[in-house]
């Protein structure tokens, strides 16, 4: 199967743990396609739209991946199994396509027509998405069976942002959806919803989302493993016709959402 | 608050010429008037619209509610009235009978959050002011104050109503009957100028035609009924009520605001859902509680996706102009909250609290009085609706969402969920 990676940067975490845990089940990628890291444009276009404050938080976040290479920690600890490797720490895409022997693009819109052009001369099977743009039709229409993405949150009943921390607040399961891309927010056809069962020994809401993540790679894993073999197919949401999208939670809410985890740790606990 | 019938082009004219010579007589308000503009194009150059711009708490809500009823005790006048705003140009304005009124809710709201008693005292002599302002039919006049009431007094549908609410208000709160026979003979008044549709038009409504955010004064019947047991009142709220949700189109969008003159400012749309919804909850129609929760949606979702509500739109919420009313995103808090209070749909409180962290930074902390802890009408000031004005009707409806979330964060964190109200769908 012709696979390639959609990323938001070449640093990436997300995006490298998917190459690896994809390479090792002998499903090397054709290329993976990654927007600038930290260029000019980007850091004046976000000092615009973020204020001074967040953009040195983010360029701190692009820029010391780049000079840490010997750091021997990753963000997402959970991710640390994929992104072993010889002694080292996988710390960007490159090195991971450079050891799978595969091509990695800079695009500055993944939308753009050198991105299009790009990916149509790869003429893909599947597009696995772990971030970037908001992908538009012509993309979402060039890959035979279509674009995957891995949503932190059982769907359709938590569309859109925070899923976890919704999940929480509404009484919903927490797991992750793999899911086909389509011009909806998180509305496209499920290939697999997958419980997570450790949410009630999660420390903290950001322990659960690190956790989540590297869930939804393994089982995004599986899912690919299965379409190769034409083992499982998408099915249609439902409820399309109902607004069920959730936004960026308020840190009132999130602390409430906080408060929810901790209790079903004490449930767990006492449940021993 | 509705503008006043004098709508003639020498009447603009000659505000705008009021308005204009306003620095010539007090030179001093030059200085915050330029700091204002200043600060408020840095603002909007430099705006931050990421996703998470309102997502942290940078103010807590009881500072800003202190600073908000500050600035309505402030601008009380001797009267007894409270000001319409303060301008930039031309200072305190006179007292106005509509925002006075239904500012005596909120003033006994805060009193009781708070215990603060001059709350109390503000809106004690409020009420009496109103009071001597009833005209002998039971009616209130509209626009800002001139004199006392006499039989010449223009009557007005619009500002009856919206004082009908704070008379309401204040006999709930004393039990005094001759507030009640006050609220009454309003009442009467409203029910018998109201057209066999249930609208209200003719001389004493504003541009002689009948709007749909008069809903408002449906609210107020309602609350009427309520307090005085009398079944009639409801009635005539229900009337009207059935004419507002005639107009709701499948798309969200309300037609029959009609201002002639003005566009569609977020601050009518809002009225429309907040007299519907209110209306609504105390008479228990859920297709009214619907009707506004499908409308209320879709300026979520706006909001939610653009960081921002324009101040007005044209028909189906389409073509939004590049300022922002902050009047009507109160209003808006305010809708979010009672429909999350109503449906126990926490989207609904996680919009209202990151809109009451937008408008609690764009209250000023600094400045002389009447600058302080004002809610101006649009931002940027320049902005179309209010320009250069901080408005009383914008603090009393700010006032109203923090006290709203206030009530509910704290029974939603008592509780650790939230029991929706009996009448919820």
């Amino acid at each position: 199967m012709r696979i390639v990676i959609l990323s938001s940067s070449v640093y990436s975490e997300t995006a490298c743990a998917m190459a690896v845990r994809l390479c090792e089940s002998v499903h090397v990628p054709v290329g993976a396609i990654a927007l600038p890291a930290a260029n000019r444009g980007t850091l004046l276009r976000k000092l615009g739209q973020w204020g001074a404050k967040d953009v040195i938080r983010y360029a701190r976040t692009k820029l010391i991946p780049q000079r840490g290479e010997k750091q021997a920690q990753v963000r997402n600890p959970y991710l640390q199994p994929l992104l072993k490797h010889k002694g080292g720490i996988f710390r960007s895409l490159r090195k991971v396509a450079k050891c799978y022997d595969f091509p990695v693009v800079i695009c500055k819109d993944q939308n753009s027509p050198d991105s299009t052009k790009q990916l149509k001369a790869w003429s893909p099977d599947l597009i696995i998405f772990t971030g970037g743009n908001i992908l538009r039709k012509p993309l979402l229409d060039l890959p035979r069976l279509g674009v995957l993405n891995v949503h932190l949150g059982m769907l359709p009943e938590a569309r859109g942002m925070s899923s976890p921390e919704w999940s929480l607040l509404n009484d919903v399961p927490v797991g992750v959806t793999i899911h086909y891309i389509n011009e909806g927010i998180d509305t496209g056809p499920i290939l697999q919803r997958c419980e997570f069962p450790d949410a009630a020994r999660c420390a903290s809401l950001s322990d659960l989302r690190n956790r989540l993540i590297a869930f939804g790679i393994e089982k995004a894993g599986e899912v690919v493993a299965n379409l190769d073999r034409g083992a499982i197919s998408a099915t249609p949401q439902s409820h399309l016709d109902e607004d069920r999208q959730f936004f960026v939670m308020h840190e009132w809410l999130q602390a409430r959402a906080s408060e929810r985890l901790t209790q079903s740790q004490s449930a767990a606990m006492a449940g021993r | 608050m509705n503008g006043s019938n004098d709508n003639a082009v020498p009447g603009k004219l000659f505000k705008a010429m009021t308005e204009a010579t306003g620095l010539l007589r007090r030179p001093q308000r030059a200085l915050p008037l330029i700091q204002r503009l200043v600060s408020d194009k840095l603002h909007s150059t430099f705006e931050q619209r990421h996703l998470c711009s309102y997502t942290t708490t940078k103010r807590p809500s009881g500072d800003a509610l202190n600073s908000l009823l500050r600035w309505i005790i402030d601008a009380q006048r001797p009267d007894g009235g409270i000001a319409a705003y303060y301008s930039l140009l031309t200072g305190y304005s006179q007292s106005y009978p509509e925002v006075t009124g239904y500012i005596v809710p909120t003033l006994y709201d805060f009193a009781r959050a708070t215990g603060d008693d001059r709350a109390v005292s503000v809106a004690e002599s409020a009420t009496r002011w109103l009071l001597s302002l009833q005209i002998p039919t039971g009616a209130f006049p509209g626009g800002l104050h001139r004199g006392p009431a006499t039989h010449e007094s223009q009557p007005s549908v619009f500002n009856t109503g919206q004082i009908l609410q704070g008379v309401v208000r204040a006999h709930v709160e004393t039990n005094r009957p001759e507030i009640l026979q006050a609220a009454v003979a309003a009442g009467d008044w409203l029910i018998k100028v109201q057209q066999p549709d249930g609208s209200w038009s003719g001389p004493a409504a504003y541009q002689n035609a009948a709007h749909t955010y008069y809903s408002m004064v449906a609210r107020a019947l309602a609350e009427l009924s309520d307090d005085s047991g009398d079944r009639q009142y409801g009635f005539a709220a229900e009337r009207n009520l059935d004419w507002v949700l005639s107009h709701f189109r499948p798309s969200g969008w309300i037609d029959g605001i009609d201002l002639q003159g003005h566009p569609n400012y977020l601050h009518f749309i809002a009225y429309v859902l907040q007299g519907v919804l209110e209306c609504g909850i105390l008479r228990q129609r859920n297709d009214a509680i619907e009707a506004v929760a499908k409308s209320s949606w879709v300026l979520l979702r706006k909001f939610e996706t653009n960081k921002f509500l324009p101040g007005a739109f044209e028909s189906d919420f389409k073509n939004g102009q590049h300022f922002t009313c902050l009047t009507g995103n109160a209003q808006m808090s305010c809708v979010w909250l009672r429909l999350f209070e109503v449906t126990g749909d926490l989207r609904y409180l996680n919009t209202a609290l990151k809109m009451n962290e937008m408008l609690k930074q764009l209250i000023p902390t600094r400045g002389g009085r009447g600058i302080v802890g004002g809610v101006s009408g649009s931002h940027p000031i320049w902005g179309r609706y209010q320009p250069l004005r901080y408005i009383s009707w914008g603090n009393k409806f700010f006032a109203d969402a923090l006290l709203l979330e206030e009530r509910l964060t704290l029974a939603f964190a008592a509780s650790g969920a939230f029991e929706a109200l009996r009448c919820a769908s």
